[in-house]
């Protein structure tokens, strides 16, 4: 038992460490970090923070992320509420078929079907374009069509009844009363997906090959490929892309692992 | 027919063609397109199954081919083996609430918000054969005929990949067991605590057993991750995937083979890579597939009874 609890201490601190580490090399001068390793800093600068923005223009990496992350979730969120709204709340011929189809999904990592996916994007004139990432990231609505779709299932028939009593339509009842009520599991859902969509390598690293468009990930590859160059870039904008984001999870933590565990105790 | 009485039709459709178009055709595309000799931008010539044929029987694409799933079986022995009893231990510690498991459920899943191109570059920070602190702390105690380039050690290449695979995705799948582990009943858990069975004893023959579908769950998703492994492959190990192939994996075999090695839009690709990359998709897709389906066949058989 006391050995258990060492181990979880040891790992959790080890997290700490190399965050803080990160963070307290980031203030310090390339030559300093490579040439003084171990030793206490001579001065402290921000200079790499100004210099990543002014010269390296980082914020333009920023902003591609951000819009991805955003126009990606909204489509997933639009889209897949619809799919599985059609699919749980309606009665027809072949649902369990088109179900099915909509979960195939859930079985094929994009990278393999990524030659035939690259024709698609070169032939509509989309590759070093962001839509090319926001439209591939956004079919991949296997697993919030699953989740949403049970949620749908499960609410009572009386609630559209009742709604279509009122003179609502069906696109009227969808948005005004069926969507807010599964905004618990949109929310989750909306976190699970941010972390993939945020962290996403393969597809943008196909799609994205100008500067102007790289997403956050590649950019900092750049850095890190050669850290005895560009030591202090990579420093500052490893501190850029992850520390922000870990405030985040650090406030919300109770409500996203809450939010995570139950979006996938459902599958 | 009247779309009038088909209002599902309406809210399907748009997210059917999205879906059709980026994930289903890409499918049936690929496998159209591993029958063909082509680059994807000139012509192209129907020639069989000779592309299957090839990746088979010339010794260069058979080496890399086998090499790369080695690694990738690897690392499904070691994420399945290993990773997935450390994650279930480290979701009963924290289930049982011992003191501080909110901070220690945060730390262990705070390395997914980093991107992985960040943490190759913290792995680097501490392993890297001249900057890392591990080497000058060694240095500094006089142990300085141990430093080494610890992220490349000849012969453990595998094994560092695991290692940063491994502090990075503990955290996911613990929260799925802790969660798992939260819907059992609490009766059975005060029964078998009145029965005086120890802390361990309930996790083995209580928790265990009744977790028994959720285990295998992450057991099939762990598998397909770890034979689709790319980001660490690549960012450790280049698009070669390191020295003499010792990181590649299938993913990025398929990825050298298809987008060549300067890049996706440039470089040495060959006047077969679109169809000798989709073959190579389709090779890793139906053993990916075949071992998945086998693996949920058997876990609902055990089920039933």
């Amino acid at each position: 038992m006391y050995i258990s609890k060492l181990i979880l201490w040891l790992f959790s601190c080890f997290t700490l460490f190399i965050l803080g580490y990160l963070v307290w090399n980031s203030f310090r001068t390339k030559r300093d970090v490579l040439s003084n390793t171990l030793g206490w800093p001579k001065s402290f600068t921000f200079d790499g923070y100004v210099d990543i923005f002014r010269d390296e223009h980082f914020g333009i990496h920023i902003w591609n992320s951000v819009v991805v992350l955003v126009v990606t979730i909204f489509i997933i969120v639009a889209l897949a509420s619809m799919v599985a709204y059609g699919l749980g709340r309606y009665k027809f011929k072949f649902k369990q078929g088109v179900l099915l189809y909509f979960l195939v999904g859930l079985m094929f990592p994009v990278q393999l079907g990524i030659v035939p996916i690259f024709l698609i994007i070169k032939n509509m004139g989309l590759i070093n374009s962001l839509w090319s990432v926001i439209l591939i990231l956004s079919a991949g609505i296997s697993m919030p069509v699953l989740l949403l779709s049970n949620f749908f299932a499960g609410l009572p028939n009386a609630l559209a009844e009742s709604a279509r009593l009122d003179g609502a339509g069906e696109w009227k009842t969808f948005y005004r009363i069926m969507f807010p009520l599964a905004s618990p599991v949109i929310v989750s859902l909306c976190i699970i997906l941010s972390v993939s969509v945020w962290n996403q390598f393969f597809v943008p690293l196909v799609m994205l090959q100008n500067e102007t468009v790289k997403t956050i990930p590649l950019a900092i590859m750049k850095y890190t490929s050669n850290i005895l160059m560009s030591m202090d870039y990579a420093l500052v904008s490893s501190v850029l892309a992850t520390i922000p984001i870990l405030i985040l999870f650090f406030i919300f933590s109770e409500r996203v692992i809450s939010g995570v565990a139950s979006g996938s105790i459902k599958e | 027919m009247s779309l009038r009485n088909k209002p599902y039709l309406w809210f399907i459709l748009p997210g059917f063609i999205l879906y059709s178009l980026f994930v289903i055709y890409p499918i049936f595309s690929a496998a159209q397109l591993s029958l063909f000799h082509s680059n994807g931008f000139g012509d192209k010539a129907f020639v069989g199954l000779d592309n299957y044929v090839e990746l088979f029987s010339n010794p260069e694409l058979k080496h890399q081919f086998l090499n790369a799933l080695k690694h990738n079986l690897f690392l499904v022995v070691l994420n399945v083996g290993l990773l997935i009893p450390i994650q279930l231990y480290f979701a009963y510690i924290i289930y049982t609430k011992v003191k501080g498991y909110r901070f220690f459920q945060t730390m262990i899943f705070a390395p997914q918000f980093i991107t992985t191109s960040v943490i190759v570059f913290l792995a680097s920070l501490i392993f890297d054969q001249n900057i890392g602190i591990f080497n000058n702390l060694l240095s500094e105690i006089g142990l300085g005929e141990y430093t080494r380039n610890w992220l490349g050690v000849p012969g453990y290449e595998m094994i560092t990949l695991f290692v940063i695979n491994a502090w990075t995705g503990v955290g996911f799948s613990m929260i799925y067991f802790v969660a798992a582990m939260k819907m059992l009943s609490d009766e059975v858990m005060e029964a078998s605590y009145l029965d005086g069975a120890g802390y361990w004893r309930r996790f083995f023959s209580v928790i265990i057993p009744q977790i028994r579908s959720s285990i295998v769950n992450i057991a099939v998703i762990s598998y397909i991750a770890s034979m689709t492994l790319f980001d660490f492959s690549y960012l450790l190990g280049g698009v070669s995937g390191g020295i003499d192939n010792k990181m590649d994996v299938m993913t990025l075999f398929f990825y050298r083979i298809t987008f060549g090695t300067n890049g996706a839009m440039g470089g040495t690709v060959s006047s077969n890579s679109v169809g000798m990359g989709t073959t190579i998709a389709c090779v890793m897709f139906a053993i990916i597939f075949i071992v998945a389906l086998i693996q949920l066949r058997l876990s609902y058989r055990k089920e039933e009874q």
